[in-house]
């Protein structure tokens, strides 16, 4: 037996084998250290805000959940169902809310509602000096987290509920017309049902994004579980804690995410066959309903997308010094190196991996690969704080062993150890992908290759890479996207002196100077509607 | 030493426990030699030629190409490096390049041999001229596997494997390729193994054909004795072109039916007078004859262009049945009664 396998270990076993244990380590490393001694502070936070952290973290969670779930599957229906003016437009439009990170929704926010904020100014305007400040609603706290996450999050929800009513057929809706029911008897009984699992699946990774959350929940300064990471880390420089923290977080995202898969294989359940789809006739509305139908589409793109960027934007301009004293291109190329390097690293070593997946059919490294893409449901300040952990303890225990200079200042505080944390956090992102487009090319493609006198390298070379093009342009934008908007990671990771929009953007808000966070949350934004834009199509499609 | 062209010995072929052909030996003589592997779906044909391909490993017993070992229990030549062409019965086209680009591939293998063979040629007689330009999912399954038969065939390689390769071909198409497969198979010296469910296709193609069942090389000879000197019940069964009727020998060449009467001929093995065995016959065995005092009743007749072939019963309920020219005076309806000729005479008499 043992024979049989070591026959499958060929250069490519081995590749693919070695970088899920690399991209597993931060995992095993959260896991490893629960039993570890803490400081005193440890017993403080358990008795103290241990309770309010996980009150905060589900309070929010359960609120982002249910605002995401009606934004998204009732933006979703009405686009897919209904034609009205601008349908097409938002089918796209409402995508764009991807761009917006939360914590610079928040700051947006903020700077409208405040007293003497956006809202102020403009009523004074209007209406001439007056008492607005006590009228003015205000969004902080966590109010202003669970609106500021649930409008920048709530894509995902649209984007996976509309994909599951786009491809429903329109057999199922005469079925349901056959049997009686109403358009409201229909949609309950019926659209919703058979969407589920893409709903599940969108709130899926909503939840873990939202329990990953640190920029806003720092911002409006209420103490998550991920804020408790971070202090027990910066503040009290308890690693042990931290990781402890992260322990208990882990284990409810993996809950999560073993719900989210759970789901998608029903999912599988619901897509169409050839045989059996029937293209959707759409209704098209007239009048009020069209009018309803259109303002709340608008108002949803309004508020996810046009509401942050007019805010950024009003504040560039009033604030015109912020702007010139920021070093933009400083900013855009660190920005655009992270972006690059990331890129490239995480397709590069998904794809080598998933090559040797596929060359070697090898159960074993298909369960350590499923197991080590797990990481994206890991919220980036553990990755980085376990990272941090993994490298203190090698370098303390195998590097000092053998006599070498450490090697900490190689990995913290550099580009290296922020593209590698980087890498462990979005490489579920660039796997998936190309394992999707993997999976499309029969094996007998790849036989008919090596038949054809190809080795395994060139058939990789001159067969995979070209046919896969399109998909690795597309995990590259999707990995740009996320790149452009991480905070805490590149926070934590970053080289002194080394910001990006986003980091800038934190820095500037923390120090209580929205406006000056302004200009780079406003570049941020723009960058990566660019790359939304470019990539809308095959969001839209899959 | 080797002398074979092609030399499988003792080799179980195994994709999995269920997918199994054990212990097959079989040998290719000559270069240029087709053989044919008929057998029902599912029972392991693929996997032989995925493993002679070197697409499969083997545990035990060893092939051979061109007295070279190519695949043992511890040898195991790649695939790219043994030569050997497979066209799989699905698509195994690259997606991403048209059916010529495709076809080019085929060709640029083995470049520097000598070509017998154009790109051109290849695509007029595979009739694939209109499609030369389109993309794999353009195209008709049948055109894919035109397609891919010719990106293998250009290939020239030592040994070509054909798995169904013309299974989705339309009909019209179907014999004029067969022909035109042949010659140039023949022509180029291409040995080449044809795996196939279709028995005309691989009594036409093969100069030999083995047939595989119950995870067995149940015979391996030519077409003319596979199909008239079956050696096993499940042959017989397996190529469903007769029936095995009880019949007691009663001398040197000849043997009696309760239904049938005597029946002459010379036995293919010898069985002792009195023996009871089971008498295979074959539609083509007996002859329609209306003055005959031997009636059977038609129970269904099949109109199959070239002749009707009547199913009769016979007193013992047996459904035997028989093959008449379509040119013949008259037809018989099912119900009426139907002669068959006597005294019945069969070249080979083939019992079990």
């Amino acid at each position: 037996m043992i024979s049989i396998y070591l026959r499958k270990i060929n250069i490519w076993y081995l590749s693919s084998f070695l970088i899920s244990i690399a991209v597993a380590i931060p995992i095993v490393t959260v896991f490893s250290s629960f039993f570890d001694s803490t400081s005193n502070y440890s017993d403080i936070i358990k008795n103290t805000f241990l309770y309010d952290y996980l009150l905060n973290s589900f309070s929010l969670l359960f609120g982002v959940l249910f605002l995401t779930f009606i934004i998204g599957v009732s933006s979703a229906y009405l686009v897919s169902f209904y034609k009205f003016t601008g349908s097409n437009f938002f089918k796209w439009a409402l995508i764009l809310s991807f761009a917006v990170p939360a914590y610079i929704y928040a700051y947006s926010l903020t700077a409208f509602f405040e007293n003497y904020g956006t809202a102020f100014t403009i009523l004074k305007n209007l209406f001439g000096e007056g008492d607005y400040n006590s009228k003015i609603p205000k969004f902080d706290g966590m109010i202003g987290a669970i609106v500021a996450i649930s409008f920048s999050l709530f894509g995902y929800v649209y984007v996976l509920t509309r994909a599951s009513f786009h491809y429903q057929s329109q057999n199922l809706i005469e079925l349901g017309k056959n049997l009686g029911f109403n358009k409201q008897k229909s949609f309950f009984k019926i659209i919703l049902p058979s969407a589920r699992p893409a709903i599940v699946a969108g709130l899926s990774l909503v939840a873990m994004e939202t329990l990953s959350d640190f920029g806003s929940v720092s911002f409006f300064g209420i103490s998550t579980l991920t804020t408790g990471i971070y202090n027990a880390w910066i503040s009290f420089d308890d690693l042990a804690l931290a990781n402890q923290l992260s322990f208990y977080l882990l284990i409810f995202i993996l809950g999560l995410f073993v719900l989210e898969n759970l789901s998608r294989k029903k999912a599988q359940y619901h897509s169409p066959t050839r045989g059996g789809f029937k293209k959707k006739a759409l209704t098209t509305l007239h009048g009020y309903k069209a009018l309803l139908a259109f303002s709340f589409c608008f108002s949803i793109f309004f508020i996810s997308f046009l509401f942050p960027v007019l805010q950024m934007l009003y504040w560039t301009i009033i604030f015109p010094k912020h702007l010139i004293d920021l070093d933009l291109i400083s900013l855009f190329s660190n920005t655009i190196i992270l972006v690059f390097l990331s890129s490239f690293v995480l397709i590069s070593f998904a794809f080598i991996s998933n090559y040797g997946n596929r060359l070697s059919r090898s159960k074993f490294l298909e369960i350590l690969t499923t197991f080590s893409i797990s990481g994206y449901a890991i919220p980036g300040i553990i990755l980085a704080v376990a990272f941090i952990t993994f490298i203190s303890w090698f370098d303390k225990n195998i590097v000092s062993f053998f006599d070498i200079k450490n090697i900490k200042s190689i990995f913290i505080g550099s580009i290296l150890g922020l593209v590698i944390v980087y890498f462990i956090r979005f490489y579920s992102l660039a796997s998936n992908g190309i394992k999707s487009g993997y999976l499309k090319i029969s094996y007998s493609i790849d036989e008919s290759a090596y038949l054809l006198g190809y080795s395994k390298f060139k058939t990789f070379k001159n067969i995979h890479i070209p046919y896969l093009k399109n998909s690795i342009l597309l995990i590259g934008i999707l990995i740009s996207i996320e790149v452009i908007k991480e905070l805490p990671i590149t926070l934590i990771m970053r080289p002194f002196n080394f910001e990006t929009f986003a980091t800038q953007a934190y820095i500037y808000a923390s120090q209580d100077l929205l406006e000056a966070a302004a200009a780079p949350s406003l570049f941020l934004i723009l960058i990566a509607s660019f790359f939304i834009l470019i990539t809308s199509r095959y969001i839209l499609k899959d | 030493m080797p002398k074979n062209f092609l030399e499988i010995e003792n080799v179980t072929f195994a994709a999995s426990d269920k997918n199994k052909v054990n212990n097959v030996s079989l040998n290719i003589e000559n270069e240029g030699d087709i053989i044919c592997l008929l057998g029902p779906s599912g029972i392991g044909k693929t996997t032989i030629l995925r493993t002679i391909a070197g697409l499969e490993k083997i545990q035990s017993g060893k092939i051979s190409l061109k007295n070279k070992t190519i695949s043992s229990k511890d040898v195991h030549v790649e695939p790219e490096n043994r030569n050997i062409s497979l066209a799989f019965q699905d698509n195994s086209l690259f997606p991403h390049y048209n059916v010529l680009q495709n076809i080019q591939f085929g060709a640029e293998r083995n470049k520097k041999k000598k070509k017998d063979l154009t790109i051109n040629e290849v695509i007029k007689f595979l009739h694939l001229d209109h499609v030369k330009d389109k993309f794999p999912h353009q195209i008709s399954s049948g055109e894919a596997q035109r397609a891919a038969l010719a990106r293998a065939l250009l290939s020239k390689p030592d040994l070509l494997l054909l798995d169904e390769p013309l299974s989705n071909v339309d009909q019209s198409f179907k014999e004029e390729i067969q022909v035109k497969l042949k010659q140039v198979l023949t022509d180029l010296k291409i040995t080449t193994i044809i795996v196939t469910h279709d028995s005309y296709e691989a009594f036409y193609l093969g100069s030999k054909c083995g047939i595989i069942l119950d995870s067995q090389l149940k015979q391996f000879d030519d077409p003319y004795n596979v199909y008239h000197f079956p050696n096993s019940v499940e042959v017989v069964n397996f190529l469903n072109r007769g029936i095995l009727v009880p019949a007691k020998v009663t001398g040197e060449n000849s043997l009696e039916n309760k239904d049938l009467g005597t029946i002459n001929g010379n036995f293919t093995k010898h069985y002792p007078k009195g023996s009871d065995v089971q008498l295979l016959l074959q539609p083509e065995d007996l002859e329609h004859d209306d003055q005959s005092n031997l009636k059977l009743e038609v129970v269904d007749r099949k109109f199959r262009g070239t002749n009707f072939i009547y199913t009769l019963k016979t007193g013992s309920n047996l459904l035997i049945p028989v093959f008449v020219h379509s040119h013949h005076m008259h037809q018989h309806e099912v119900d009426e009664k139907f002669g068959i000729k006597r005294p019945i005479n069969i070249d080979h008499i083939v019992c079990f």
